[in-house]
């Protein structure tokens, strides 16, 4: 029975987003055996322990754990233990949630979302042209030629030898008395670039957002040292849901992704964000792109001080704009003039052909 | 007999005041043997607790600290070199054997921490998120079967589970698979009743008042979105900073004198002086 409800809670949570697979259930089974039972908070907090792994879900356990582990009256409870045979305390006395306790899903939904996330609009991805699909594929090909084992190329074009390997050295020459007569090199591992992306979902980016996906995506299953965020108002990692995805599925996980698809726009706090906490990303051997048509509702400010800071970090900031397609356009957006002094690419991103042409802005 | 209480008092006994959450994520890493990852802010303790852990079990602690690039040759074990050319010079016909034995082994922290002989030591891994991804992966392997294993020597298996604490600074995701290994806790922030019992305990013989006017002045400047805020330890470098001045109490003067305490870059600085000490000071003072 205990055990039992530990795992009903287990699903209640994976229901509401927590990644708490089978290790996380079996841990906190240990959990409610190693703590006291009567000791409410002791359960509560050793659980949380055990099942959540990130800020996230941690600030959104106590919400889940009393809408799971309802929060009947004290005499009510007490009432329950009589018909119960388990002396067990509180997990006796919960140990099978009832069901006015259980959240429907929509009150679910509703918990995690209140608890973490802006407000929450799901898009929909069914208009997205097909026809595109196989060209985007060859460019990721193309891509991945032209970006991938960068450093093993310029070794062999300069000619130069990495470190010596002490350890393989000694054990070439033992036979030699130990005179390192014959150096054996460590080879400079063949590093590929990394490139994070930054997607633009806001209202006005819709008409392009999508197609971008595809184009980040494409990008994803070639590089492993690529991650891609969306923003609007906030910064949303979705990095895990295109990586090793089909497409379709991918774009599935994106359409119950919590962000603000089609609100405002907040250039420069996302990016401010992104410094905070995702600074590590951004090193010098990473392409930065972004894809915006610079409409930001923040301060340019705070935009040109972030991207200026992520410029000062990476080895190229690209910044893409759909609308540097249309033939009279000119940079004069507040956000998009504030930016422009940090950025080393400002190109086209309206059609394939504007993707096709980035290729040349990945290769140093 | 350990239970959650003598975790909370054994802290506290060596100056580190634990909240019961933290307390009970700390009985657990001990009871179930799990590693715990702790994630907060820059300051607020995560280090520590580590450290206390070790004092409080009495045992040894070995610490990793990561940085980007860390290898298995500094983390692991590395083979002391010139003492195998020097071994290889005296005795002519050295074997392969004699040379790659424990002898010529230099420890690094994590195999220091598979070997221990007597007890499980605490292992902190420190600032888990600035190792790059292929260290994580090796580490995971590492947290789960507690062996090493060194190709000309065999595998070496732990005679005791160290407790490992991993801490994070958040600077970008860790794996899920390593997460999923460990225990979680995030520590905010301390409220103000808490980091004022944190300074009593760090800093005795401050005067109360004093340190009740620094812990509200620093959690008025935590709200003023620096690139980085004062954790903990800024506060109590700050309440030591007053006290080597003869400070007796924390007016602007003052706050301006002992600013570099709080403030760690040119802009947050400005940042603070733009909204005015005064009135910060006036608003912690509420």
């Amino acid at each position: 029975m205990t055990q039992a409800g530990v795992i009903g809670f287990c699903r209640f949570l994976r229901a509401n987003g927590f990644s708490a697979g089978v290790t996380e259930s079996l841990a906190s089974a240990e959990v409610v055996r190693a703590v006291p039972p009567e000791d409410r908070d002791a359960v509560r907090w050793g659980l949380r322990a055990a099942l959540s792994s990130s800020k996230e879900e941690w600030d959104s356990f106590d919400r889940l754990f009393d809408a799971f582990w309802n929060k009947l009256p004290q005499e009510q409870r007490r009432m329950q233990t009589k018909v119960t045979t388990e002396p067990r305390g509180f997990w006796a006395l919960t140990g099978e949630p009832s069901d006015t306790a259980r959240p429907s899903d929509r009150e679910a939904n509703r918990i995690a979302g209140a608890s973490v996330y802006a407000r929450l609009k799901k898009a929909d991805f069914s208009e997205i042209p097909q026809s595109d699909q196989p060209a985007l594929d060859q460019l990721a090909q193309r891509l991945l030629k032209q970006m991938s084992w960068r450093l093993s190329r310029r070794r062999k074009a300069a000619g130069l030898r990495g470190r010596v390997d002490l350890r393989r050295t000694i054990r070439a020459n033992i036979s030699r008395g130990g005179d390192p007569i014959q150096l054996r090199y460590k080879e400079r591992r063949p590093q590929q670039a990394r490139v994070v992306i930054l997607l633009d979902v806001s209202g006005s980016m819709s008409l392009y957002s999508m197609f971008l996906l595809r184009f980040a995506h494409a990008l994803h299953r070639h590089i492993a040292r690529a991650d891609t965020f969306i923003f609007s108002t906030r910064l949303v990692n979705i990095g895990g849901m295109l990586r090793s995805r089909k497409l379709a599925e991918a774009m599935k996980a994106l359409a119950a992704c919590p962000a603000d698809w089609s609100g405002g726009t907040r250039i420069g706090g996302s990016l401010q964000e992104l410094n905070a906490r995702h600074a590590r990303l951004l090193s010098r051997d990473t392409v930065f792109l972004i894809l915006s048509d610079g409409w930001d509702t923040g301060d340019p400010g705070t935009l040109a001080a972030e991207l200026r800071r992520i410029k000062d970090r990476v080895r190229k900031v690209v910044w893409l704009n759909p609308l540097l397609g249309l033939e009279d356009y000119q940079p004069l957006t507040r956000g998009m003039a504030a930016a422009l002094p940090h950025v080393d690419v400002f190109a086209p991103a309206h059609s394939l052909e504007s993707l096709l042409a980035l290729e040349k802005h990945l290769r140093w | 007999m350990r239970d959650i209480e003598a975790v909370v008092r054994g802290f506290e006994a060596s100056g580190y005041v634990l909240d019961r959450a933290l307390a009970t994520a700390v009985y657990l890493l001990i009871r179930l043997g799990k590693p715990l990852l702790i994630e907060g802010h820059a300051g607020v303790g995560k280090t520590e607790v580590g450290k206390v852990l070790a004092s409080f079990l009495g045992v040894e602690l070995i610490r990793l600290q990561c940085y980007e690039g860390l290898d298995v040759n500094s983390a692991v074990y590395e083979w002391n070199y010139q003492k195998q050319l020097l071994a290889i010079k005296i005795h002519e016909k050295t074997d392969e054997e004699t040379i790659f034995s424990s002898g010529f082994l230099l420890e690094r922290p994590l195999l220091r921490a598979i070997r221990a002989t007597d007890n499980s030591p605490v292992l902190l891994i420190d600032e888990i998120d600035r190792a790059d991804e292929a260290f994580e992966a090796f580490l995971l392997e590492l947290l789960s079967d507690f062996q090493i294993t060194i190709p000309e020597l065999g595998t070496i298996r732990a005679r005791h589970r160290p407790h490992v604490i991993l801490t994070s600074n958040r600077t970008r995701e860790l794996s899920d698979a390593l997460k999923r290994r460990c225990l979680y806790h995030w520590i905010d922030y301390p409220v103000f009743e808490k980091e004022l019992e944190i300074v009593r305990l760090r800093a005795p013989g401050v005067d109360r008042e004093l340190g009740a006017q620094t812990v509200g002045f620093v959690q008025e400047v935590r709200n003023l979105n620096l690139a980085k805020p004062p954790g903990v330890a800024e506060t109590l470098d700050c309440v030591h900073s007053l006290r080597a001045l003869g400070k007796t109490r924390l007016d602007a003067e003052a706050a301006e004198a002992t600013l570099g305490c709080v403030a760690k870059s040119v802009d947050d600085s400005a940042k603070i002086r733009a909204e005015g000490i005064d009135r910060i000071l006036a608003r912690a003072a509420r």
